[in-house]
């Protein structure tokens, strides 16, 4: 189960590829924005169930 | 110099002609069918939840329906070339299964490995399904193949006759003239092989001709594994093949089907060293070193992996030393491992890196060995 959802955000091009998910079990996984991995498709439902990934750019 | 005549006196002339006309090399659909590869463990205790846990490719399917113990085992069918299977020891009972309970393993496959099945078309082949099964819960169990891009569904039920026997079983499914497989990386099949379900999978009638998917057909009639804790249930020598007959188990050598694994799931340790937080793998001081590319940040290499994976895989951390926190990266001040965090700024198919911030603590430009093991998963 997620517990938050963080947007990674590279520090030379400012851009983000990755999210940072921590499960309820305290694991943590970087999982690419990419529709065909398992775990981004999970925080699309999760997102979808109106819960909001953390995103604090940088600045 | 002139050309001699060959010699044909001790040339093989009579090469099998009958096994070398259909497809022979990599014939089984199913990988690791054998179930000789376990980059996870060997074992995982107190299952309750869906996941891969032993067996590479092997999914575990379950919800609220018992506690299982899954293993490799060595347990084979005697004479027959398998030295691992696949064990579910139940070990906290569920006699009366909900409504939604299910039990399953199975095998999820990707469409582009399918497209010589002509599914869709009036030249569908038929597939058929070969295994090794043996369990002290006899009865009817059922096996189906689910197409996951057109929401069919075919199903074959077969028998467990005598307890804790091997026995080989052969299911033909029909080839399904509706529904073409997406040619791409994601899963058009999905092999299951029931252990237990509640009512909304067995309410309804078996079907053994390809139709649309209903979830009261898709288990009807199937025994429950998590009705003791007495119960146990193998599998090996899984093969799906095109036909409408079972060929012999196509062997495959360990490399080859532990590189085939790793399209799916890899780790940066020995094949045979289970993931763990602060173990000192090939990865302690190395491969490569952290880099300032200021006084504030140090960036990893780009690490690659082995194998290009089926997908973007999700990346997981190990410390690679104690001194590091679970589940981060370390980097070395001259004295002492120091806490790197798990920042993972790129991951692609084919490798990632990573950046570490803090204040101040670095000379630019200077370099600082790296700690780090990992998981990456990109399994369907």
């Amino acid at each position: 189960m997620i517990n938050t959802v963080e947007k990674i955000y590279d520090t030379l091009t400012n851009t983000s590829e990755v999210y940072k998910v921590t499960y309820q079990d305290g694991s943590v996984k970087s999982v690419p924005l990419d529709e065909a991995n398992t775990d981004y498709q999970a925080i699309l439902t999760w997102i979808s169930e109106g819960n909001t990934v953390i995103d604090n750019p940088p600045e | 110099m002139a050309l001699s005549r060959i010699d044909t006196t001790n040339m093989i002339e009579d090469v099998p002609q009958s096994k070398l006309d259909n497809n022979i090399n990599f014939r089984n659909i199913i990988i690791n069918g054998d179930m000789s590869i376990a980059q996870r463990g060997t074992s995982t205790s107190s299952i309750t939840g869906s996941d891969y846990h032993t067996v590479d490719r092997f999914r575990t399917a379950i919800s609220s329906l018992g506690t299982f113990t899954q293993s490799q085992s060595t347990d084979v069918p005697s004479g027959q070339g398998f030295a691992k299977s696949l064990k579910m020891d139940c070990t906290t009972a569920d006699a009366s299964p909900s409504a939604s309970d299910q039990l399953i393993i199975q095998q999820r496959i990707e469409g582009q490995n399918l497209q010589y099945l002509k599914k869709g078309t009036a030249n569908a082949e038929s597939l058929t399904l070969s295994f090794w099964v043996k369990s002290n819960k006899t009865g009817t169990y059922v096996a189906n193949i689910l197409d996951n891009d057109n929401s069919r569904q075919i199903s074959n039920s077969y028998t467990i006759n005598t307890s804790n026997t091997w026995e080989k079983k052969t299911l033909t499914f029909a080839g399904d003239t509706t529904g073409v497989f997406g040619n791409d990386n994601n899963t058009s099949i999905e092999l299951n092989f029931w252990l237990g379900a509640g009512s909304t999978y067995t309410s309804g009638t078996l079907q053994t001709s390809w139709t649309s998917t209903a979830s009261a057909d898709l288990a009807v009639g199937q025994v429950n594994l998590a009705d003791s804790t007495s119960n146990e249930w193998y599998i090996t020598g899984v093969q799906l093949e095109a036909g409408t007959t079972a060929s012999d188990f196509e062997f495959l050598p360990f490399d080859v089907n532990l590189e085939r694994c790793k399209r799916y799931y890899e780790k940066s340790t020995d094949y045979s060293v289970d993931m763990a937080n602060g173990a000192q793998n090939v990865t302690y001081g190395g491969p490569g070193s952290w880099v300032a590319f200021n006084t504030s940040n140090i960036r990893t290499p780009v690490i690659y992996f082995e194998c290009q994976k089926r997908a973007t895989p999700t990346l997981t951390i190990f410390a690679g030393d104690p001194a590091i926190s679970n589940g981060n990266m370390g980097w070395y001040n001259g004295s002492s491992w120091q806490d790197g965090g798990n920042s993972i700024n790129k991951l692609t198919a084919k490798g990632f890196y990573g950046t570490y911030n803090s204040n101040s603590a670095f000379g630019q430009f200077n370099a600082y060995l790296l700690t780090i093991n990992w998981t990456a998963d990109a399994e369907l």
